[in-house]
């Protein structure tokens, strides 16, 4: 109990300034302090059952020596009880005389409470820890066991010095005790006697007084053997313990008694105490709460004498050397030859990536010497792998020796034929080895559909053509080109077989046909509906004729196509060694007589102008005079060379001029033509009025190139970027022009955006022919010496912001191709989203919604 | 003998007949118990609307359900062909009945193909098959009503033009309208005959050279010879082709769709004719002679945006237009005639547009149109697709066709309701067929294959036939088909 106050937050606080000096001078006395504290554990094995306290008592326990001791002091336990029970036969009082005496043994003066243990319900045994301890030491000096008289002794020794300080510790414990015990036990001590011994009352009637100062009488005491034998009938008997103050008897709990066992077998009372808590050190230097307020001093930072010297003497070495930082480089290690290459592929880090050679497979059961029967294929199966693939046929089939008739597999390893293929295998494996790829192939895993830009569907940009219903048949040759009228009546179209055709959009009627006796290359009509004339070019000539759809009545149009021979002359001018306006009363209209082969006519959208365009093909034009020279000077045919190199001369003649000449604007009104004030850098091709503004457009071979004609400059040059550009078309807002070329690509170019193209179809596998853009339909189409028409949607927003939506909807098909050529033009009805298509099969078609 | 060819018939055709009072077996035994193994039978009761000679009694009969048409209709045959003694006999005991059919059999007795209709739908497929689809239980006794098969039975002899036929139209029964592309109007008598006059009658004809013409000749007159009869009046007004007229009922009045999107109206009353018949004709080229009387339009109907491809005028005061803008539009021909009379002088004055109301926007074009059907309402028309389509503007919010009908192959040049039939019209195509159609089928009644080219018109006359020009310039007849 009073070492373990050392222990106790509670007791620290009540520490005398002695004890603290005791302590600090304890240094050399130290071995002798703990001998007396060792002493002190063995004499106080306890403490006290009335006192709940859970203080540490054993906590000196880890002291050396201390737990034999206990062991020493649970063994005379055993004695006592044994000698005890041996005494109360005789006589009791005796016991009780024995149990009773207060002995002072050491220094400690302390009282200790009494003890009252039963043991097997036959014994009260009463006695305090002191006697214990007296018992104990007679005991052991009696048996001459261990060496504790050894401690007696130096306790003795040293009592001297800690007589003192021990005496007014124990007083001091005392007070907090009782303090302690006022505060935790809440019924009074009714003990009436006061503090004197029980002896004096022993041959008293009464013990003690009550508050009134009147004699408590005894209790009628049972004789020893009445008691037994009531503590034997009763089953809590061996609980009960006579309180002799306060002369009752008191019945143990279970806790007391659990608690007294405890004590008896030399443990804590208490279940919670841990006797292995981790020592706290609370004199350390550092502590939270130092004991001494003063500043840290100096030798505390300062390098002790022998640190320096030692720091010295590192400085030393590493200046010799002998001391060096860099570690040894490892050197390289075993590897796992037999392991698996994922592994070593893992390894390889920069440089050339490490590929693994591709693993041969492991043998199977199959291709074991004796495999079990179901590896072995049947003579059907052998005979099916043969119509296997090469690369599906089972690589090995185990072989089987044929003995007396009988297949038989192999009966041992001796009996294996070398294999046949071992050689070959071996050379095919090096050569695996070889050829087994040596670089890294990065392989992106993207969806497909993912990067197919985001289309609308098809359905949801209904209507545009998709089926044919009608043909338009008559023509004899390719028909060239198609025009609609603008009502969407009807149509013209024009042939190689040289007529022109007029046709019933409805019914397919032919309605009216010119023999032009040349060649068409083009139709257009005019754009006004009040002035149904078409335009056709012919060979050298651009027509003008009359449908005839004109009221009889109204002679608006034999007007405007009657040209005054007188005034002809005057008007042409310089111009007339161009094109000469001309009277055709062959076929009721006009006749421009150019000078070069017409390709393309365009009227303009008031249909006042016209412009024509001729590309001067020098080649083109050598052949055609070299075609037409046999026919009509056969017997000069001997001249042809000459006539080549003339025509040849001719043309470098006009190649010159051409850049001036090539494409002309006529004016039907005024009967005139003016050239287009521009130099052209290229071949004309083609050539299209702004539907708007007045603004023209002249594609050469590689560009397009916009003028504007009231202001006349170029506004804008359109690169293609194609080979050879052969049709243009003007969408109905005019900002956006689709180009279609010779190598089967279409351009969209939004002159708002660039002089790039803002989409290139390609779709067509070979030369587009016509491009065309709907009126009044997002639609837009194009076809191509492939046979094919194709159908797009084309939105061209209001909204700047947002670009034109081009999505492709249907590959028209149909026409036979004729000679290499096949759709030779197309046109949209002016207000029908449908589509005519005009094939060198000589078939026009009509592709309806 | 007769009996027992009747029962070999029955033999093949597979049929068990039975009545309800006694088991009357055509046949032997082992013969039904064969039928029985074949297939289910089912228990019919032919009805039927028409007059006696194509009564049957009033009897059950087991038929076999695989059993088409054509099956139903040789049952119907032989039962007729049995004759009334089929029913006296009924009572008589077996052994008794074979005798007396003979004595009341009708020996001259006509094929008739009939028509089959289970709870007002034409039977177009094996009974078994119609049940199911239908969902009708084969447990009761059906009634099968029988009508006479629609279709044509003789074929006239074509009459031939000088170029494309154009226009037929057969709104008289006693004489054939056909327009022509060599100018010419014509009129035919019956097939084969051409004669120009027949009774006096008012013909109206539209043309490619922006005119209406009103003609008129004399019905007395019947010469053998083709002759030549002028317009005696020209009515200007178009400014571009007429594509389309009708007629008021009353004959007072004509209405013209022209390629100009414009419906123009017209008065045809000056002459005191009877009999006012129009005809829509496609005609070009010069027209040679002295000008007659002109007209000019009384009223101007000014909505579609397109070319107005046709025109009706069932009723005296509405006007149906089809129009390529794709869209039907009804006009209120009265309140025309209204605004007419509070602003005479303008002979031009055109309705308001509130007059007329889109019906059916189609998103086709629209070449023909025709009113009738049911309580004379239904919209029929065709276009720029095979699909002959008919609408009930009488239904709110009527937007989708009621019907469609698609088999044919090309555009639809011509529709017409039958006259006097509810459920019959007729289309043409340019697929070279005109084809009957009955509302209560979707399968066309019959197939006209007579045009070797583009039909361009198509018309009912007399009720019982169909006339068709087109493209072979033949004018074809199609008579005697049966409708009701």
């Amino acid at each position: 109990m009073i070492v373990s106050k050392e222990n106790s937050p509670l007791v620290k606080s009540r520490k005398t300034k002695s004890e603290l000096k005791e302590k600090k001078d304890s240094g050399g006395e130290e071995e002798k302090e703990e001998r007396t504290w060792a002493e002190r554990s063995e004499e106080i094995p306890i403490d006290s059952a009335t006192d709940d306290e859970a203080w540490p008592i054993f906590s000196i326990s880890r002291r050396p020596g201390r737990l034999q001791r206990l062991h020493l002091l649970a063994a005379w336990i055993e004695l006592q009880e044994a000698f005890l029970s041996a005494l109360v036969s005789d006589n009791g009082d005796v016991m009780e005389e024995e149990i009773r005496g207060p002995v002072e043994t050491g220094g400690s003066t302390s009282t200790f409470n009494t003890a009252r243990i039963s043991r097997k319900g036959s014994f009260k045994i009463d006695r305090t820890l002191r006697e214990l301890g007296s018992g104990l030491s007679d005991i052991l000096g009696d048996e001459g066991v261990a060496n504790t008289s050894d401690g007696d002794g130096s306790s003795n020794d040293g009592g001297g010095d800690l007589s003192e300080g021990d005496q007014s510790e124990s007083e001091e414990f005392a007070q907090g005790v009782e303090e302690s015990d006022s505060s935790e036990d809440e019924v009074a001590p009714r003990n009436t006697i006061g503090d004197v011994p029980f002896e004096w009352y022993k041959d008293e009637e009464h013990i003690g007084y009550n508050i009134s100062g009147k004699k408590l009488k005894k209790k009628e005491r049972q004789d020893k053997l009445d008691s037994f034998l009531a503590s034997a009938d009763d089953p809590n008997g061996w609980r009960k313990v006579m309180d002799e103050p306060n002369d009752e008897v008191v019945q143990l709990t279970k806790q007391e008694v659990k608690m007294i066992c405890k004590v008896l077998k030399g443990k804590a009372p208490h279940k919670d105490f841990d006797p292995y808590s981790p020592y706290i050190d609370w004199f350390k230097m550092d502590a939270k709460h130092p004991l001494s307020s003063a500043p840290e001093p100096k030798r505390r930072f300062v390098l002790s004498k022998w640190e320096n010297e030692k720091v010295v003497k590192l400085v030393r070495a590493i200046r010799k050397g002998l001391i060096k930082f860099d570690k040894p480089k490892e050197k390289p290690g075993v590897y796992d030859l037999w392991g698996d290459d994922s592994s070593s592929m893992e390894k390889a880090g920069h440089g050339l990536a490490y590929i693994p050679a591709p693993k041969p497979k492991l043998p199977g059961h199959e291709e074991s010497y004796n495999p079990s029967l179901e590896y072995i294929p049947t003579q059907e199966e052998i005979n099916s792998y043969q119509l296997l693939f090469e690369e599906d046929r089972p690589k090995f089939i185990p072989k089987q020796v044929v003995i007396h008739l009988h297949l038989l597999r192999f009966t041992s390893l001796r009996s294996v034929p070398a294999y046949e293929n071992y050689v070959k295998e071996s050379f095919e494996r090096c050569l695996d080895l070889y050829m087994c790829p040596r670089a890294r192939k990065k392989r992106i895993n993207i969806d497909p559909e993912s990067l197919k830009p985001k289309l609308p569907s098809r359905k949801d940009l209904k209507p545009y053509p998709t089926i044919c219903y009608l043909e338009y048949r008559g023509h004899t040759g390719p028909v060239m080109s198609i025009s609609t009228e603008s009502s969407g009546q009807w149509i013209a179209s024009g042939s190689s077989d040289g007529t022109v055709r007029i046709w019933e959009v409805e019914t397919g009627r032919c309605l009216r046909v010119w023999e032009l006796g040349e060649p068409v290359h083009h139709v257009s009509w005019n754009p006004s509906s009040d002035i149904p004339i078409l335009a056709v070019s012919a060979g050298l000539d651009v027509f003008l004729l009359n449908a005839g759809l004109e009221d009889e009545e109204r002679k608006m149009i034999n007007k405007l196509l009657h040209i005054e021979t007188s005034m002809a002359p005057d008007d042409t001018g310089k111009i007339s060694s161009i094109v000469s306006w001309d009277q055709d009363d062959n076929h009721g209209g006009i006749r421009l007589k150019h000078f070069k082969t017409v390709s393309s006519v365009e009227w303009h959208r008031k249909g006042d102008y016209f412009s024509t365009v001729m590309p001067s093909d020098i080649l083109s034009l050598c052949i055609m005079w070299l075609s037409e020279e046999p026919k009509s000077k056969g017997r000069f045919s001997f001249l042809s060379p000459i006539s080549t190199l003339f025509c040849i001369h001719i043309l470098s003649l006009t190649c010159l001029l051409r850049e001036s000449r090539a494409i002309l604007i006529h004016q039907l009104s005024k009967k005139s033509t003016q050239r287009i004030p521009f130099k052209l850098h290229g071949l004309p091709v083609s050539s299209a009025f702004h539907p708007t503004r007045s603004v023209f457009f002249v594609s050469t071979k590689k560009n397009v190139r916009v003028y504007d004609l009231l202001k006349q400059k170029l506004i804008k040059k359109l690169e293609t970027g194609a080979r050879e550009v052969s049709s243009i078309a003007i969408h109905p807002g005019g900002d956006n022009v689709i180009v279609g070329t010779r190598e089967g690509k279409m351009c969209w170019f939004d002159m708002d955006l660039s002089s790039q193209p803002y989409r290139i179809l390609k779709c067509h596998s070979k030369d587009i022919n016509s491009v065309a853009f709907h009126r009044s339909y997002p639609l837009f189409a194009s076809c191509s010496d492939d046979s094919t028409a194709y159908i797009f949607h084309g939105m061209v927003y209001s909204d700047l912001n947002q670009n034109p939506l081009v999505v492709p909807l249907e590959i028209l098909r149909g026409h036979a191709s004729s000679n290499g050529r096949g759709v030779m033009d197309c046109k949209f009805h002016p207000r029908q989203p449908w589509l005519f298509t005009a094939g060198a099969d000589s078939v026009i078609k009509l592709f309806c919604h | 003998f007769s009996a027992s060819s009747l029962s070999s018939e029955a033999q093949k055709r597979g049929v068990g007949q039975r009545n309800s009072y006694s088991s009357v077996f055509y046949g032997d035994v082992d013969m039904d118990e064969d039928v029985e193994g074949n297939s289910r039978l089912v228990y019919v009761r032919f009805v039927t609307k028409l007059d006696d000679p194509f009564k049957v009694p009033d009897t059950q009969l087991g038929l076999p359900s695989n059993i088409t048409r054509l099956g139903l209709s040789t049952v119907v045959n032989n039962v007729l062909q049995s004759g009334p003694s089929f029913y006296s006999a009924r009572l008589l005991p077996f052994d008794v009945l074979r005798v007396p059919v003979i004595d009341f059999r009708r020996d001259n007795w006509r094929h008739e193909p009939f028509d089959f209709l289970i709870n007002g739908e034409l039977v177009r497929m094996s009974l078994e098959e119609f049940l199911l689809a239908k969902g009708i239980s084969a447990e009761k006794v059906l009634e099968i009503e029988y009508i006479k098969a629609v279709a044509p039975r003789k074929q006239e002899e074509p009459s031939f033009h000088d170029d494309w036929v154009s226009a037929v139209d057969g709104s008289n029964p006693g004489f054939i309208l056909t327009g022509c592309y060599d100018a010419l109007g014509r009129v035919w008598k019956a097939a084969g005959l051409y004669v120009e006059n027949d009774t006096g009658a008012l013909v109206a004809t539209a043309s490619k050279d922006k005119t209406l013409r009103l003609w008129m000749f004399d019905a007395e007159e019947s010469r053998g010879d083709p002759t030549k009869i002028r317009a005696y009046k020209t009515l200007r007004g178009h400014n571009a082709s007429v594509q389309s007229i009708a007629a008021q009922p009353s004959g007072d009045m004509v209405c013209s769709g022209s390629w100009d999107c414009r419906i123009n109206l017209w008065q045809t009353k000056e002459s005191d004719a009877g009999a006012s018949v129009s005809i829509k004709k496609r005609k070009k080229g010069s027209h040679d002679g002295e000008s007659q009387s002109e007209g000019e339009p009384v009223s101007t109907l000014v909505g579609h945006t397109q070319c107005v491809s046709s025109v009706v005028w069932p009723q005296h005061g509405t006007i149906y237009s089809a129009s390529w803008d794709h869209s039907i539009r009804r006009w209120d021909a009265e309140t025309g005639n209204e605004s007419l009379n509070t602003c005479c002088s303008d002979s031009s004055s055109s309705l308001d547009p509130i007059d007329s109301a889109v019906l059916i926007f189609c998103g086709k074009v629209i070449n023909c149109i025709d009113i009738g059907g049911e309580s004379s309402a239904l919209i029929a028309a065709g276009g720029s697709d095979p699909i002959l389509r008919i609408w009930d503007p009488r239904k709110p919010g009527s937007s989708a066709p009621i019907f469609q009908f698609s088999s044919h192959a090309s555009w639809i040049s011509a529709c017409k309701w039958h006259k006097d039939s509810w459920f019959h019209l007729l289309s043409a195509s340019y697929d070279g067929k005109i084809m009957l159609w009955d509302l209560r089928t979707a399968w066309p009644l019959a197939v006209i294959d007579s045009h070797e080219d583009k039909v361009l018109c198509a018309d009912w006359w007399k009720g019982d036939s169909v006339i068709s020009g087109g493209v072979d310039s033949k004018l074809c007849i199609s008579s005697e088909i049966s409708v009701k």
